[in-house]
């Protein structure tokens, strides 16, 4: 009975609106909804665009970016279609758009400057620390192109499936796992290359 | 979170669990790495990152951009002249300029070229010529020349004479 009660006490907690609702509010004018839209979504966006360009700056910039265009279009969007996917399609299209050019720029600059371990570090025990780990990243993903970057991080880091991401970028299935399968093998080959002390990790076990 | 114990005994797997084990146990890490290499890349993946200065700064940064857009947006939209009222507009110039085109092709005069007034030319009349004539009334003055080589001048006045001669 007590239990009972209870539910029917109304809670002075207000609920958070949905990401449709809000979308809703801020199509009539309420430039306070974009306000919670923006604050509710800037760690996502900003994470997949800072795994993407590798750089916090960038990636800051780049997320600026993406909710300005995402003010801009928002009367574009389909309701019947879930927000995440739209936003997650508007980060990738304006990060691939960057690392694109940012990739000519850099190939005109330094095409050969590439940091390659020693065997003598090699040699040497590794520690695995995640921190590590992501500057390996940084170093071995640049072999990739923007699209199979933006695949492989939405796959192995955000942990979408490929279904989640073929629709977010448009394309088919098979086209993502096809990029998958190949950002995998040139990842491999790069980090056999250039970090054999990790690579060495899984290859004596096997 | 699951045990050790029970991710290293699922370590292929990427359910959910497993990949929050990986990515927040330490002791676990190079045990992962080393039993599926997929997982070395994996290890980073998952959490959500702030960007630098914070989500609240983040925020107010774009907020800042959004109303100066918006203000910039309509400013320049007090100035520009709606697609469709222009449209309308340049319709209706094209209208009433064709309808005046045609109007003066069916109403007005047809123009003629100014015509070239031409001098009338008068037939050439010989003037009487009067060689000999025979008369009561004629009077004739003499004019005293003043030399061997002046004109001798001769002036006949007599009613019977042509006018023009």
């Amino acid at each position: 009975m007590a239990a009972e009660l209870r539910l029917m006490i109304p809670t002075n907690e207000s609920v958070e609106p949905d990401d449709r609702q809000l979308v809703r509010t801020i199509r009539s004018g309420d430039s306070d909804a974009f306000e919670q839209l923006v604050r509710r979504k800037t760690t996502k966006v900003y994470s997949l665009c800072y795994r993407i360009i590798g750089n916090a700056e960038d990636a800051k910039d780049i997320s600026q970016l993406v909710f300005i265009k995402l003010w801009e279009n928002l009367e574009k969007y389909d309701p019947t279609y879930a927000f995440d996917t739209w936003l997650y399609r508007m980060v990738t299209n304006v990060a691939i758009d960057f690392m694109r050019n940012k990739q000519s720029r850099d190939n005109a600059v330094n095409s050969n400057l590439r940091l390659v371990k020693t065997s003598a570090d090699a040699e040497q025990g590794v520690v695995v620390q995640r921190k590590e780990i992501e500057n390996v990243f940084n170093e071995v993903s640049s072999v990739l192109s923007p699209k199979q970057k933006t695949i492989f991080v939405m796959s192995e880091m955000d942990d979408l499936r490929s279904s989640e991401i073929a629709k977010i970028l448009g394309c088919r299935e098979s086209t993502v796992r096809n990029h998958l399968f190949n950002a995998r093998k040139l990842m491999q080959q790069q980090l056999k290359r250039r970090f054999p002390e990790y690579s060495r990790l899984w290859e004596e076990r096997q | 979170m699951i045990s050790c114990q029970s991710f290293r005994a699922n370590v292929k797997s990427r359910e959910p669990e497993v990949l929050e084990h990986l990515r927040k146990c330490d002791a676990c890490l190079e045990f992962a790495v080393a039993s599926n290499p997929d997982h070395f890349f994996r290890a980073i993946g998952g959490e959500e990152l702030e960007p630098p200065g914070g989500v609240e700064a983040f925020t107010a940064g774009v907020m800042s951009q959004v109303r100066l857009r918006h203000a910039e947006g309509s400013v320049a939209r007090r100035f520009l002249i709606p697609p469709r009222r222009l449209a309308a507009a340049a319709a209706v110039i094209v209208a009433i300029a064709g309808g005046t085109l045609i109007w003066q092709r069916h109403e007005q005069p047809v123009l003629v070229a100014p015509a070239v007034v031409a001098k009338v030319v008068r037939p050439l009349v010989t003037k009487p010529v009067v060689e000999t004539y025979q008369s009561q009334n004629a009077t004739i003055v003499e004019m005293p020349s003043q030399g061997n080589n002046d004109a001798n001048v001769v002036m006949i006045f007599d009613d019977s004479l042509p006018a023009d001669l």
